[in-house]
């Protein structure tokens, strides 16, 4: 695992920092959706070899929630964008 | 019938009165102020500004927009009034004097003890001095602050203070670290 996470907010810090929410590309589906969708929203994962993008938050530090773009394989760390500017640039 | 309130520090049985410090020094600070500043949304900037412009007052980062404000020249309840009457609405003051407990650890070896817990770069080219950081000190959040050439603060939650005490106890072994409260 990435074992270095560049914090916007607090530079470059251990792992050991943070706790992983997991997938940061899932979209809460309609209240009235059916069971099955609410199903694959809850439990199925997709736990990709590769580039993955994820919500971790940084609790020993800034306390904010980030989303950290990674590579499960190669740990290369490509991007970490504070939860709230994220969310805006994408209209949430 | 009226309670009857006692104020009591976190680590009072267990430190010493002793003045003699050793080279490599954790001085226990009986008594100070510390009030969490938290910006208003959008006011962020004009906060920052505002509480850096007052040189009473030692501020520490702990996150965008939420600061520790702390002095030693002012009582808890004097530090909050006067906060929360230079910050009006742009800001929430909080009063955390007992909620907190301020270490100062100081000696030539003192970034040495600190790197046995702490990930992140203490160097004085990195970490220079009115520099803070929330960081992760073995498994306890603390607020690291570079006061002076060789001196840190730390700023701790009241509940945690005894177990950070006893981490800092262990790794200021080896250089035999002194601990007694501050005079
Ligand atoms: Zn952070």
């Amino acid at each position: 695992m990435a074992s270095l996470i560049p914090c916007p907010h607090c530079g470059v810090r251990p792992k050991e920092e943070f706790a992983i929410r997991g997938d940061a590309s899932l979209v809460r589906p309609d209240p009235e959706s059916s069971d099955e969708t609410w199903n694959d929203y809850v439990h199925i994962r997709a736990n990709p070899r590769g580039r993955y993008r994820e919500h971790w938050q940084h609790v020993a530090g800034c306390r904010r929630w980030l989303v950290v773009e990674r590579d499960t394989f190669t740990h290369e760390v490509f991007s970490v964008t504070d939860g709230s500017v994220r969310a805006w640039e994408i209209g949430r | 019938m009226p309670h009857q309130f006692q104020e009591r520090h976190a680590l009072e049985e267990l430190v010493s009165m002793n003045a003699a410090a050793a080279a490599d020094h954790l001085a226990v600070v009986a008594r100070q102020a510390i009030v969490v500043v938290l910006a208003a949304e959008g006011q962020e900037a004009s906060v920052a500004a505002l509480l850096t412009a007052d040189e009473e007052i030692s501020v520490r980062f702990s996150a965008p927009g939420e600061w520790l404000v702390v002095t030693g020249l002012q009582t808890p309840e004097l530090l909050q009034q006067s906060l929360a009457a230079l910050l009006r609405e742009t800001a929430h003051c909080v009063d955390q004097s007992h909620g907190r407990v301020l270490l100062r650890l100081s000696g030539a070896n003192s970034r040495a003890i600190l790197a046995k817990g702490i990930g992140i770069d203490l160097h004085p080219s990195a970490f220079v001095i009115g520099s803070s950081a929330n960081v992760l000190c073995g498994h306890i959040s603390i607020n690291l602050a570079l006061v002076d050439k060789n001196s840190f603060e730390i700023v701790v939650m009241r509940s945690f203070a005894e177990s950070l005490l006893h981490d800092l106890c262990e790794m200021g072994r080896a250089f035999d670290l002194s601990v007694f409260f501050a005079p």
